[in-house]
């Protein structure tokens, strides 16, 4: 690579670096209302905690089940601090309570990867199950530390002011939160350009060869194991700092499961993977549990045809049309797309509309404008046969869209026949 | 000089001995070939060599040091570098980034979370050197899943050779190559290898008789004759379990 291509990659990369700083900064500008600033928050901590994980599932190939451990306990240390500052046993700049969050991350990490990253697969699975259970169990034991069930609260506004912010409103939290958030993305990234960051990547694929290298498989998965456990330490110490709330559900089996899926469904094998799996579960989260009390259903069954049918997550699937469209035939796909799409949707839909009549309470449910009864056997059969009409012309349009994909993603005609000649 | 020294080495699997008390001695500098008919113990003598395996009994010197009971990436940071006779790469990341990797410890890089890759000249300079030599220059950016099978083999050679090992173990390098392919490899196999110590074992006689400086016979887990291509050629007892057999196969 000469000089200038060098310092174009260069300003390509800052410029979406530049980006996403000016996006997390005028997301508040944009957005006002109560309800957005608060899922800026949310997205903000998701973001953090499913980068997190990645270094282990994605970048490591250490399949955890007990992720939300070091989310948790920083978060608890992190609220613990608060109350000192609370007590005036401490003071100092709330701006640092993601730190202490991270380090307290990072020690658990350090003594749970000492003995538990001697084995990737199953070893490592169960271990990872094993601790998650131990530390939720502990947390409902230890009250002293863990407040039970109630949990542990603090107050965010006892540190002294930072550049005229009080952090009495949510949109102060957010402006700190965007903060660490562009922070410890940057330094997630950057670490996986570092030697450590690379050989995460060679033991993911073949921890033997690493081996025979110089490498130490298990020395390699110890240092990723201990930067995520420090990253997942910090979303705690945001998510303490937003709520000023934790109980034992923060470092429980769900949330670590919720984790995994963000960045499954976001894409595994995609450094921005889990921040669009980040983005859209957090916006699934808030905009259906509102509408429907199904919506952990319709979260497992996404989750269910991301790994059947985008293995590579949203991710891998915005990725794939890359060839499309650097051979500019990208809109050649678009009628295929909508001939196939919109039959899906329609199948969705009425899907949709079956499982919440065969759950609601209500004799009506209103769904996009219409008002169906749920006694009457003329819906549920119309439902019944637009559901099907919709499946049979999905399936009987796939083929048209296999083949308009595959015709753009084929090389040049001029290129092919000059192999030939 | 010998820069490699087994005496008495055994290895056990259960009840079975599969190497029953190897002492052989590799010079420094020498390609020295091992060959043996199937099931012989070839390929454990080399996993015992590259610590995949502890020996049972014996012991592995190395520049006068013990390495029989060191973890394999220990050994290879001494200077052992091997390939494998499966093909054993990292199949997601690029031709480039394998042999970037292969060239990391050497580098004194370590475990460094300091260094941005991409910044490191000298480091990705030499990589392209590795690259040229082992003509795959040109794919570079391909993840290394998916090359061919020759390029891979190529690929392995490239990754045991990129970290400047003294001595290079190569367990069957033109194994399910055809004639041309086998020929492109030995020549580069010469090339890369220059001025190493090279110990390789292989079923593909002409290429053993061609290649190797001198030969060990490898059979039952005992080494029943050693030294020169043409003094194994005339061993009775190396026709009799070995070179006759092969011969009636071919």
């Amino acid at each position: 690579m000469n000089g200038v291509t060098a310092i174009r990659a260069l300003a390509a990369k800052s410029g979406v670096w530049a980006v996403y700083l000016a996006v997390l900064l005028l997301l508040p500008q944009l957005f006002d209302s109560i309800l957005a600033i608060s899922i800026f928050n949310q997205m903000a901590i998701a973001i953090v905690f499913a980068l997190s994980y990645n270094m282990l599932l994605g970048q490591g190939g250490m399949l955890s089940f007990g992720h939300a451990v070091y989310f948790g306990l920083g978060g608890f240390l992190a609220v613990h601090a608060l109350l000192m500052m609370e007590n005036e046993a401490v003071y100092f700049s709330i701006a640092f309570i993601p730190l202490i969050g991270g380090l307290t991350g990072l020690l658990a990490g350090v003594f749970v990867g000492s003995f538990s990253t001697r084995k990737a697969g199953t070893v490592f699975a169960m271990i990872s199950l094993g601790i998650g259970e131990l530390v939720a169990a502990s947390s409902l034991i230890f009250t002293g530390f863990f407040g039970g069930e109630a949990g542990v609260s603090g107050d965010r506004t006892f540190g002294p002011p930072l550049f005229g912010m009080d952090f009495f409103s949510d949109v102060d939290v957010y402006y700190l939160a965007a903060f660490w958030v562009f922070l410890s993305t940057l330094f997630m990234y950057l670490f996986t350009q570092t030697p450590a960051g690379r050989m995460a990547n060679a033991v993911r694929d073949n921890p033997e060869r690493a081996e025979f290298i110089g490498y130490s498989a298990r020395w390699v998965r110890f240092i990723s194991f201990c930067a995520s456990g420090m990253f997942a330490g910090v979303a705690g110490g945001l998510f303490a700092l937003n709520y000023e709330f934790l109980t034992d559900e923060n470092l429980n089996l769900v949330t670590s499961g919720r984790v995994l899926l963000m960045a499954y469904i976001g894409g595994l094998g995609f450094f921005i993977g889990p921040i669009i799996g980040a983005i859209v579960l957090t916006l699934m989260n808030f905009l259906l549990s509102n509408y429907t009390e199904l919506w952990l259903l319709y979260l497992g069954i996404m989750f269910l045809l991301t790994v059947l049918f985008l293995p590579r997550g949203f991710a891998g699937f915005i990725m794939m049309h890359r060839l499309a469209w650097l051979r500019g035939r990208l809109h050649t796909l678009a009628l295929p797309y909508l001939l196939t799409g919109l039959p899906a949707l329609l199948f969705i839909l009425c899907v949709i509309c079956l499982l919440e009549l065969s759950h609601t309470a209500e004799p009506e449910l209103h769904f996009l404008g219409l008002t169906l009864a749920q006694d009457s056997v003329l819906v549920w059969t119309g439902l019944l046969l637009f559901a099907t009409l919709g499946w049979y012309l999905t399936k009987k349009s796939a083929p048209g869209l296999r083949r308009a994909w595959e015709a753009a993603n084929e090389p040049e005609a001029d290129a092919a026949q000059e192999q030939f000649s | 000089m010998s820069i490699l020294s087994m005496r008495n080495l055994r290895k056990n699997f259960g009840a079975t001995e599969i190497i029953r008390g190897v002492d052989l001695d590799i010079e420094s500098g020498e390609i020295h070939a091992i060959i043996g008919p199937n099931g012989a113990g070839k390929s454990t003598l080399f996993h015992l060599i590259s610590g995949k395996y502890s020996p049972t009994a014996g012991s592995i010197r190395f520049n006068d040091r013990q390495i029989e009971n060191l973890s394999p990436f220990r050994i290879n940071r001494l200077g052992i570098a091997r390939s494998f006779q499966v093909t054993n790469i990292f199949p997601r990341l690029s031709v480039f980034e394998n042999i970037r990797c292969a060239l990391l410890w050497s580098s004194g890089y370590g475990y460094s979370f300091r260094h941005l890759l991409n910044r490191q000249r000298a480091l990705n300079e030499e990589t392209r050197e590795v690259l040229e030599k082992i003509g795959l220059a040109g794919k570079a950016q391909i993840p290394a899943g998916e090359i061919a099978y020759s390029e891979q083999r190529a690929l392995e050679l490239g990754m045991a050779i990129a970290g400047g090992a003294e001595l290079i173990l190569l367990d069957e390098p033109v194994a399910g190559m055809s004639h041309s392919e086998a020929d492109n490899a030995v020549r580069l196999i010469r090339r890369i290898t220059e001025g190493k110590t090279l110990v390789m074992v292989e079923h593909d006689m002409n290429i053993v008789f061609d290649l190797a400086d001198r030969i060990s016979v490898l059979v039952y887990g005992k080494v029943i004759a050693c030294g020169a291509p043409a003094e194994i050629r005339a061993n009775a007892q190396v026709q009799e379990a070995y070179l006759g057999e092969a011969q009636a196969h071919a």
